[in-house]
């Protein structure tokens, strides 16, 4: 089944809003990293520059959970490139509870020596400037990155990206009359088993990161097309 | 930061050749330099004869490997590796490689390959061993060094050897005997050994013949005793006493007698009673006798391969067991029916010729016959004796021959005379259907009766084989009918039209086709060996193939056998009827990867003596 393009009218104007919070935004990395702004719209998917972007938090809630890893791989259309991999520890303010810590395979330990979130988000900001982020469900990793950056400069920080899971609901979509027994799950490990990729331990933020990053090429490759607008994929 | 992207570096290193390496930390800098590519099924990663820089890993899915001509070479799933062929030298590639299922790719540059193949000699063994050299390595790692097979005999001696001179009397034989507890005594003339005498001796030829006490003991011992070399293995003391039936042999070292070894020692060594089942055997004077021993022969086979034998060892062992089954009927036969009217051999075809029956085997034999047999005047004895052997052969387990190569059928009971004629004619006209089925004559081996008429038949046959190359065209032609398996592909076997099937033939498919080739260049070196390891030897030191490769055979044909025998234990154990079906399921990773390595050398040896023995080329 096509994936169904975004129709014109709905998609915004990254390149429009990138440069305005430009000149919105206080000094600093933030600025920086809207004046770098973002690709044209009607770049087609396999010239865009992708960055697949996963985090671990201390809960579910954004305006009270935080952040405390975050990983990044580039990569394109058709490979993924270890080469630029990053990632980050960040000692959260609250403690962190017994049963998260080992959700997340990081240590107290780790922790404690990390450094805080406000002290490497300049890095991570860095790294994001100019890229397509991919990640596996906008709204989680979206909101996080936000309520980090309105905390820390007082500025929202928002950006474009590819949903995995968004692409995946797209795709298995069927109207109600020819569903029948449980919806597919839109779970990062059930999406790649649809593609045969192999099952990862889950809960680190760079091996999610790279996860994420298969998916997407698996999807590109049964149902995207290279040649297409960004624009029509992007949410 | 560190950045560690474990995922990619565990999956590498639960495979060779990473596996190995895996705590050289520079190899998490190569795993920060592969990019990972995902194929859909169909798509070609190396297109043919384009030019590669880069070792893929398939982290999951399946790729197919096609030569330049679009033939599959085999297919390969998760956790192996491709390229490096291509990457050693310098990226041209003359294989092509395309997925068969969505696959997940890791791709390590080609840089990096070639550093650590630099470096790391762990690595490097990897791709550089060739099959053949991998294959003998992993066969010297699994062979135990407690065993019979690697034990040499000289370790089991436990004292010197006490000895008598040739003038001592009976008495004063026993009378050693008894004071130094052993229940054998060499015989020697000034130190020179001439013969042995047992407990067994005295009883029967002394004691229960009512000799006189002061009688010679030369009068009952075994003149020129069945001796071995002190650098012999025990294995062949064990073979030895099995195929001359006797208990005890002497040592001996430059000459002179340092011990004697007995069965006893020998079966301390290694528990099983292969030596007392031949014994036994020509102990029994009727077929129950004889069926009753015939039931235990299961036992004794899974016995050696618990004790860790060779498929040689075990192959000679169950050979000279239906050896001695056939000549205690002969003998229980000729007492039936009386002696021979004229003389005659009694012969084994195919297996049972070449010392390699395994457990399940049906009977091959033939007669030759005297030149002076005449079939009105003695053409009933023979008919009768070999009738009655045939059928108690089958109640002993060996079943009769579907193809009716047996003694008891009147065109493979013949005169030397016609024998050699029908050789002369197989081998001067040769038809490629009827060679196929006749191959097993040329296996053949007198077991009883006079063996001179086997000899000369096996002489007139080396010679003729010798003098037409037509025949080895087709002997060769025919040895290229059974290919053995490209390998494994999950739990299926693979051949080379791209089938998978269950189970597959290890005898059909690999040991066979061993024993084809192997005969023929026997056949054309004019070797006297029956045994496919001695014709091995024959053929090496003949130079008929380059060096290394008569051993590579060698190699194979143990490997496969291997499995082949334990195989055959795992069913009896699981009281199934052995036969030669395995399943790959039951193979482990380490049977799978090296039976693989053997096919490889199989079917090339097939393809060389295609070339070897190509006859006329006009």
């Amino acid at each position: 089944m096509p994936l169904s393009k975004n129709k014109q009218n709905e998609v915004q104007d990254w390149q429009a809003m990138f440069a305005q919070w430009a000149l919105d935004a206080p000094e600093g990395p933030l600025k920086r990293y809207y004046e770098a702004g973002i690709i044209s719209p009607d770049t087609p998917l396999k010239d865009t520059p992708l960055l697949s972007l996963d985090l671990e938090t201390t809960g579910l809630d954004p305006s009270k959970d935080e952040i405390i890893s975050l990983g990044l791989i580039p990569l394109n259309h058709k490979t993924i490139r270890c080469n630029g991999a990053k990632y980050w520890i960040a000692k959260p303010v609250c403690s962190l509870n017994a049963e998260s810590v080992t959700i997340h395979e990081i240590t107290h330990t780790e922790l404690a020596q990390a450094p805080r979130l406000h002290a490497i988000l300049d890095d991570i900001l860095g790294a994001l400037a100019g890229q397509v982020v991919v990640v596996h469900c906008v709204s989680i990793e979206r909101q996080f990155l936000l309520e980090a950056a309105l905390k820390i400069y007082g500025f929202p920080l928002y950006f474009p990206v590819l949903d995995t899971m968004d692409i995946e609901r797209q795709v298995t979509f069927k109207p109600w009359w020819k569903r029948f027994g449980r919806p597919l799950s839109l779970r990062l490990d059930a999406c790649r088993q649809r593609y045969g990729l192999p099952r990862y331990k889950a809960h680190h933020a760079l091996t999610d990161a790279l996860s994420s990053a298969e998916l997407l090429q698996a999807q590109i490759a049964y149902h995207m097309d290279p040649d297409a607008n960004i624009s029509a994929y992007w949410v | 930061m560190d950045v560690e992207l474990t995922e990619i570096l565990e999956a590498l290193c639960q495979h060779s050749p990473f596996y190995e390496i895996a705590d050289d930390p520079q190899l998490n800098d190569m795993v920060r330099d592969i990019e990972v590519r995902y194929a859909r099924s169909e798509e070609w990663v190396i297109a043919p004869s384009a030019l590669n820089n880069t070792l893929f890993f398939i982290r999951s899915g399946a790729v197919e490997v096609l030569s330049k001509e679009g033939k599959l070479i085999r297919r390969m799933n998760e956790g192996e590796l491709f390229g490096y062929f291509s990457l050693l030298r310098g990226g041209k590639s003359s294989q092509s490689m395309r997925t068969i299922e969505d696959s997940l790719l890791y791709c390590i540059p080609a840089r990096w390959f070639l550093k650590l193949y630099e470096e790391n000699d762990n690595f490097s063994d990897f791709f550089e061993l060739t099959r053949e050299v991998r294959l003998r390595t992993a066969m010297d790692a699994q062979s135990s060094d407690v065993s019979l097979m690697t034990c040499p005999v000289i370790s089991l001696l436990r004292r010197p050897p006490i000895s008598a001179d040739i003038s001592a009397s009976i008495r004063n034989a026993a009378q050693v005997m008894s004071e130094h507890k052993v229940s054998s005594l060499l015989i020697t003339d000034q130190e020179e050994l001439i013969g042995i005498v047992t407990d067994r001796d005295l009883r029967t030829r002394a004691v229960a013949e009512g000799l006189d006490y002061d009688t010679p003991v030369s009068d009952i011992m075994t003149r020129n005793p069945v001796i071995m070399d002190s650098g012999d293995y025990a294995s062949e003391a064990v073979l030895k006493m099995m195929e001359r039936n006797v208990h005890h042999i002497p040592i001996v070292k430059n000459g002179r007698p340092i011990g004697v070894v007995s069965s006893g020692d020998l079966i301390q060594k290694e528990s099983h009673g292969s030596i007392y089942l031949i014994s036994d055997i020509y102990k029994q004077s009727d077929i129950e006798g004889l069926q009753a021993i015939s039931r235990k022969m299961t036992h004794t086979f899974t016995q050696l391969v618990v004790a860790d034998a060779n498929t040689q060892m075990i192959g000679n062992a169950m050979s000279h067991i239906g050896t001695a089954f056939v000549k205690r009927l002969l003998q229980l036969a000729e007492e039936k029916f009386g002696p021979p009217p004229v003389p005659y051999c009694f012969i084994a075809l195919g297996s049972q010729a070449r010392e390699e029956q395994t457990i399940k085997t049906d009977q091959d034999n033939a007669i030759i016959l005297s030149n002076k047999y005449n079939e009105e005047q003695h053409g009933e004895y023979f008919k009768l004796l070999s009738n009655w052997v045939c059928k108690n052969l089958d109640l002993c387990g060996y079943e009769l021959c579907p193809g009716d190569i047996m003694a008891s059928n009147t065109q493979w009971r013949q005169p030397l005379r016609v024998w050699k004629e029908n050789f002369s004619g197989w081998i001067q006209k040769p038809k490629a259907d009827a060679l196929l089925r006749l191959s097993i004559f040329f296996d053949l081996r007198g077991v009883y009766g006079d063996k001179t008429l086997a000899a000369q038949l096996n002489q007139h046959i080396r010679r003729e084989a010798k003098q037409h190359s037509g025949f080895l065209t087709f002997m060769a032609r025919n040895a290229n009918q059974r290919k053995p398996p490209l390998g494994f592909f999950r739990q299926f076997v693979l051949d080379g039209e791209g089938k998978q099937s269950r189970t597959f033939n290890l005898k059909e498919r690999g040991i066979a086709p061993i024993i084809d080739i192997v005969r023929v260049h026997a056949l054309a070196c004019g070797s006297n060996s029956l045994n496919t390891l001695e014709r091995i030897e024959d053929i090496e030191a003949a130079g008929l193939l380059p060096d290394g490769r008569a051993k590579d055979l060698a190699l194979a044909l143990e490997m496969i056998g291997m499995v082949r025998i334990k195989n055959q234990k795992e069913q009896i154990e699981a009281g199934k009827e052995p036969n030669n079906h395995v399943n790959p399921e039951n193979l482990s990773s380490f049977e799978k990867r090296h039976l693989r390595d053997a096919f490889d050398i199989v079917s090339r040896q097939q393809e060389f003596i295609k070339f070897r023995y190509a006859g006329k080329r006009s």
